[in-house]
């Protein structure tokens, strides 16, 4: 019992009750109210002029002609209908419809709701008593006992109202109680799976739309997105595993060989050399772990400022300029002209430069690297970074955004496996998106920023003093070189 | 130099006070926040390496606030586990003059402490910066070596510029990044070696001296008797 009282439905459907009851007291009391003061101020009126009237006969026409009046008048008329009567000093009937002045009747003369024997019954009346000269009594009234029926038909309606209102209610609560309590249930007891640890269980919805399916869904999308966060992190833990492991495992079987074979200096110095490598490798790692769990929290978005994209990516380019030299690699860069997106200056340079280091490392000597910025037609900024080199399968696509994914290309080559992530991770930090394209032949990366992260017309903060002309084609023509490195 | 060390970890003390006596400095060490802020207070060091997280309620944060509100002028060098950009602006905002994650190279440390020596003594007003016969003008932003005028992009201006201004000191790559490029990031890959290389090749290529030298395991130095 306790826990239907506690239940929410109860308490809803037990305050519509209430209410609904407090809403018809309301509407009725002034209902009743009103009736009684009208009916009860005509009654009054009517006896009284009635009275009068009758005063006024006895005046002009004296004890036989009142009598001749009232003897006219009640054989008018149903005798219950109204009372009438004229009586001497003595009380004793003169005239009228009552067989003997009423013992009910109060001695002063005036207005009295009274009990009278009417037709053999006692019945509620309303009179008036009025005092003519020469000690003759005069009584008018009306039967109220018509008013008394419906007064009571006024009430047994009412309480009948409240009497349907209520079970209505109760019944009404019962039900809404167990149909709202068996959708809880099933929401509760998939809950309680999703707790003891299968997250594959969804909140079953209707397609009703209603509240309940609003929070369903609201709740499978929650689900959704924290299934999809634990999965990464389970690969990433995963693949921090095994990339770990990997130079742990150089760097252990290194270390345990120097102290078994105890080599001779020189050769223990550049052992302890390339050991100080793999600890770097594995800090290298973590260093990139952190950064994307820095980017992951969202933390970095209280110091967004105006970035010139134009720029950043010029400035990128340079950078990598000689690297592309080294490689025989023609890196261009292509804009519009200056836009301004609003974020981390360090981040996107970091992202922008991963990409053509990305670019760089798979394009092969003698290929092109491409980096254009432009502000697209729907207010978009858009940062692309193509390359004529083999690209990447479309199957593989989604996979290499992935932490610490790596396809079979880049075995071989230098890098952790987090490079794409990190740019995904930054262009979803600027509320933006990365695009993996084919750029027939060779991959085109987009990091494209909706309209909202871009904020035109507003002075460019930037940090460096170089300035590009407006259409930028800072092509850096490659000479076969061999510089010492 | 005389360094004061407050770091409460014994092995990345012995670690670091070993390697700088033998880089020819004079060491203290302090592992708690109290007896680090009483050394600091009145000691006079040419700069102090600093903690953040320390024993004894006195985190290194607020060593540096207080030093710094008293006039110590002391360059101090943040070394700290917390790697985040929001720490790194928290220690440079508290006053700390560089910041250095852990773990940290050896040689990284020590040119950035040499840096940061250079940086109180002050040379700052220069306007023709010299080493052995190369000379840069800073207002004409031109550079000379011998009798022959070498031609710079902005940017290898720039670095010839810092390395110049740091001449006979360790220079890291890190170092480079952050104050030629601005870049606070890992680029992956050797991209500094390569515009080192470049400017190399304008410097040094054909002259018998070269002033641009490689540091193994730590970075470039620019010096007249390389």
């Amino acid at each position: 019992m306790a826990k239907v009282i506690r239940s929410t439905t109860f308490a809803l459907s037990f305050g519509y009750i209430a209410f609904g009851i407090v809403a018809l007291v309301l509407f009725a009391a002034p209902l009743w109210y009103a009736w009684q003061v009208t009916v009860e101020d005509g009654r009054s009126e009517i006896l009284h002029a009635d009275a009068q009237r009758l005063t006024e006969v006895f005046n002009r026409e004296g004890v036989t002609g009142l009598k001749t009046f009232i003897d006219t008048r009640v054989g008018m008329q149903l005798p219950a209908e109204r009372i009438l009567m004229l009586a001497d000093s003595s009380l004793h009937r003169i005239a009228g419809n009552m067989p003997r002045w009423p013992q009910t009747v109060p001695q002063q003369p005036g207005l009295y709701t009274v009990t009278l024997e009417l037709g053999g019954k006692p019945t509620e009346s309303v009179i008036v008593r009025t005092a003519l000269p020469d000690g003759y009594n005069l009584l008018v009234g009306r039967d109220v006992a018509r008013f008394a029926n419906l007064t009571r038909h006024f009430w047994t309606g009412l309480g009948g109202a409240v009497a349907v209102l209520s079970i209505v209610g109760v019944l009404g609560g019962v039900l809404i109680r167990q149909a709202i309590l068996a959708r809880i249930n099933s929401i509760r007891e998939t809950v309680l799976a999703i707790v003891k640890g299968d997250l594959s269980h969804r909140l079953p919805t209707r397609r009703s739309g209603d509240e309940l399916d609003t929070l369903a869904h609201t709740i499978n999308g929650m689900l959704d997105q924290i299934e999809q966060l634990i999965h990464g992190i389970r690969d990433v833990s995963n693949s921090i595993a095994h990339d770990l492991r990997t130079p742990l495992a150089e760097l252990r079987s290194r270390l345990e060989e120097l102290s078994l074979t105890r080599p001779s200096n020189e050769e223990t110095f550049a052992e302890i050399d390339a050991a100080v490598a793999d600890v770097d490798r594995v800090i290298r790692i973590f260093n990139a772990l952190l950064r994307l769990a820095e980017i992951d929290t969202g933390m970095r978005r209280s110091g967004f400022v105006q970035v010139n994209a134009n720029e950043l990516a010029a400035e990128a380019v340079e950078f990598y300029s000689p690297a592309a030299e080294i490689k025989d690699v023609v890196l261009s860069f292509e804009s519009t002209g200056p836009v301004c997106i609003s974020g981390d200056p360090t981040l996107l340079a970091q992202a922008v430069g991963n990409l053509i280091d990305n670019a760089l490392k798979y394009v092969g000597e003698g290929g092109s690297v491409k980096v254009e910025v432009q502000s697209r037609s729907d207010g978009a900024v858009e940062i692309s970074v193509a390359d004529n080199g083999p690209g990447i399968a479309d199957t593989e696509k989604p996979k290499v955004v992935q932490r610490f994914y790596r396809g079979d290309l880049s075995r071989g080559t230098p890098g952790v496996g987090l490079g794409l992530s990190l740019v995904q991770a930054v262009a979803k930090l600027h509320g933006g998106t990365l695009e993996l394209t084919d750029n027939h032949p060779g991959l085109r990366v987009r990091m494209i920023f909706a309209p909202g992260a871009r904020i035109s017309g507003r002075p460019l903060i930037v940090s460096t003093g170089v300035q590009e002309s407006d259409a930028v084609t800072a092509a850096v023509k490659s000479e076969p070189s061999a510089l010492p490195l | 130099m005389k360094l004061l060390l407050v770091e409460d970890n014994e092995r990345v003390t012995r670690f670091v006070v070993k390697g700088l006596q033998e880089a020819g400095h004079t060491v203290d060490n302090a592992d708690n926040g109290r007896e680090g802020m009483f050394l600091a207070a009145s000691e006079p060091y040419d700069v102090i390496i600093m903690d953040r997280m320390l024993p004894g309620q006195v985190d290194g944060l607020s060593i540096i606030e207080t030093l710094r509100q008293s006039g110590n002028r002391t360059p101090i060098l943040i070394l700290s586990a917390l790697s985040d950009v929001d720490e790194r602006i928290k220690g440079l905002k508290s006053g700390g003059d560089d910041y250095l994650t852990k773990p940290f190279a050896f040689g990284e440390l020590l040119a950035r402490l040499d840096a940061l020596s250079r940086r109180s003594q002050g040379s700052g007003t220069q306007t023709v910066l010299e080493v052995g016969d190369l000379k840069v003008d800073l207002l004409s932003r031109k550079a000379v070596r011998g009798e022959r005028s070498i031609a710079l992009q902005p940017r290898e201006f720039k670095l010839l510029e810092y390395l110049m201004r740091h001449a006979g000191q360790v220079v890291t790559r890190t170092m480079l990044l952050e104050n030629v490029w601005d870049y606070h990031f890992d680029p992956q890959t050797n991209v500094v070696d390569v515009h080192i290389s470049k400017l190399r090749q304008k410097i040094d290529a054909d002259f018998e001296r070269p002033l641009l030298r490689t540091v193994r395991n730590a970075g470039y130095m620019l010096s007249a008797d390389g």
